[in-house]
């Protein structure tokens, strides 16, 4: 299935026009950020309200770089992945220590101080002026050729996210979903697995917000805000948090419907507002949590684990 | 004091606010030994549980075990060092099969669960189905344990603290909710494991034919207070261990 989904993306941009393959981009971009932020919603059972500030100083973190050095996009991108990292170490370190809606508010309150900290700073970041002229090197400066990097990028990231969730640093994130007590008795250092969490997901966020800027040609300081914060919230519960890639079948629909209503209204926070109260009341467990009831049993069993998500 | 008791536990006492729970306990349990706490409830049994395994912090008195002072040690840390429980009510991981169970406490105790790119299930094969077959658990591998019946989670509570491969295990009630042929089962298990690996067990239990049946030393708690201790006869034939607990039953 996945193997499907890639030769379609492959295909899809000789098909539609350029305006949707910049959809497409998008979609795979944030796609990338909503699975990094569901190693800590569906794997781990912890609701991060923050995920966006490693996002945004993965962005940066190139942006700068590539405006202000000159360095190569190749370079920045790893370079973005260590930072996000280490400010996910920083702020997680203090996230770990609680849980459920106190380790929501705390990663919201830091998220939120990374967005000042970028929004202040003028000298540095630019402020809320953002930065601009982040153009990638001549030969990804169309839309298709950038358009084939990120999927690039995205489907490296994804699968060794995918690896890691099965892997049983993965199981023992699901065991301190369902028991976090019982898992200290088998004698894991839970707050220590979790920051190690934390800080794989901002890595992978950093990444995701690495390649959000050359691809936008600016970053801006509202990448970090908690609203940006609420996008792979919203995906993960739309396409389903249990299954590996439920937040990126999220991200193509948030994403499509959000390219769709603009088009028509500016009252896009009206339509998604709706939408997330059907999906709420309708389809617990989100579409692919849906699909599976339904069709699932059709084939051989299926458990409401993450077991079978990526395959 | 000699080296041949695995649990020693001195002064233990624990209060929850102004509620004295567990007073000046004094406690050795020798390397090898089965052992059974009884008392009525809200006696302090699982407290002192709680207290040995660092779920609970101690307020007075210290607790060591293989001559290590692990007073207030974190839980992890407890656990590593030898000591696993089984809970009263079962305490699993309820939306993973019984094998994934199993196997995520066998990984923790071969210390794999850093590893990050090998499939986890490919790993601990051998060891997660030898303890299901143990436990009498291997009909329900795949079996989502949020919906074992009580006795199972009960035996799987069992396979969760044997795969952590513990030099002291505790025993919460083990057979609390299973049938008389599965009470038997278990322990008999428990006695084998004992026999074969030197295993020392320690357990609270409320039927009495289980305290007697399988326990070679016994403990009375009342009131947070530790009032006899012997072998079962000794303890039987005890006039206090009577009054509180015993009773009428004997």
């Amino acid at each position: 299935m996945p193997a499907a989904l890639f030769v379609l993306a492959l295909i899809l941009p000789f098909i539609v026009r350029e305006f949707w393959v910049h959809v497409l981009n998008e979609i795979l971009i944030l796609g990338l950020f909503a699975l990094s932020f569901n190693m800590i919603f569906g794997y781990m059972g912890q609701l991060s309200f923050g995920h966006a500030a490693y996002y945004g100083v993965g962005a940066y973190t190139t942006g700068l770089l590539m405006v202000k050095a000159n360095w190569p996009l190749f370079v920045t991108l790893p370079i973005s992945m260590v930072t996000a990292g280490i400010c996910a170490l920083i702020l997680g370190y203090f996230c770990v220590r609680l849980r459920g809606i106190y380790f929501a508010i705390l990663t919201m309150a830091f998220g939120q101080l990374v967005f000042y900290i970028i929004f202040q700073w003028y000298s540095f970041t630019g402020g809320d002026n953002g930065l601009q002229g982040i153009n990638p090197p001549a030969w990804l400066f169309k839309t298709n050729p950038y358009y084939f990097f990120t999927l690039v990028v995205v489907t490296i990231g994804a699968i060794i996210l995918w690896f890691i969730s099965e892997s049983p640093f993965g199981y023992t994130m699901r065991t301190i979903r369902d028991n976090t007590e019982r898992t200290e008795f088998i004698g894991i250092n839970v707050q220590r697995y979790m920051l190690i969490n934390f800080v794989i997901a901002g890595m992978f966020a950093g990444l995701a917000g690495a390649i959000w800027g050359p691809f936008n040609r600016s970053v801006a300081p509202d990448l970090c805000s908690w609203q940006h914060s609420g996008g792979p919230v919203f995906m993960a519960i739309l396409g389903g948090p249990h299954y590996f890639l439920g937040p990126m079948l999220g991200s193509v629909i948030y994403t499509l419907l959000n390219a769709f209503v603009t088009g028509y209204t500016e009252y896009w926070p009206l339509v998604s507002g709706t939408v997330i109260i059907i999906v709420v009341l309708l389809l617990p467990g989100g579409v692919l949590g849906v699909y599976k009831e339904k069709f699932g049993h059709l084939k051989s069993k299926e458990s409401t684990t993450l077991e079978h998500g990526g395959s | 004091m000699a080296n041949d008791n695995i649990l020693q536990v001195e002064h233990l006492s624990k209060a929850f606010h102004k509620y004295q729970v567990l007073t000046d306990v004094n406690y050795n349990l020798p390397k090898g030994e089965i052992a059974a706490i009884i008392g009525p409830n809200g006696a302090g049994k699982t407290t002192f549980f709680n207290l040995v395994t660092g779920y609970h912090a101690v307020s007075g008195g210290t607790v060591t075990f293989m001559d290590k002072n692990i007073t207030n040690w974190s839980r992890h840390k407890i656990a590593r060092t030898g000591i696993t429980r089984a809970f009263q009510v079962s305490n699993i991981y309820p939306k993973l099969t019984t094998y994934e169970n199993v196997r995520q406490s066998v990984l923790a105790q071969q210390k794999k669960t850093l590893n990050f790119f090998t499939p986890a299930r490919k790993l601990a094969r051998n060891e997660t189905l030898e303890l299901l077959d143990i436990t009498g658990l291997s009909e329900f591998r795949d079996t989502e344990a949020g919906i074992l019946s009580q006795g199972d989670k009960k035996k799987l509570e069992l396979a969760l603290a044997l795969a952590s491969k513990p030099s002291l295990l505790l025993l919460d009630e083990p057979t609390a909710g299973m049938s008389s042929e599965e009470t038997h089962n278990t322990m008999e298990l428990v006695k084998r494991l004992n026999k074969e690996i030197g295993l020392t067990i320690l357990f609270t239990e409320h039927d009495i034919s289980v305290i007697f049946g399988y326990a070679r030393k016994l403990s009375v708690l009342h009131q947070g207070v530790l009032v006899a201790e012997g072998t079962p006869e000794e303890v039987r034939n005890n006039k206090e261990a009577q009054q509180c607990y015993l009773g009428e039953e004997i």
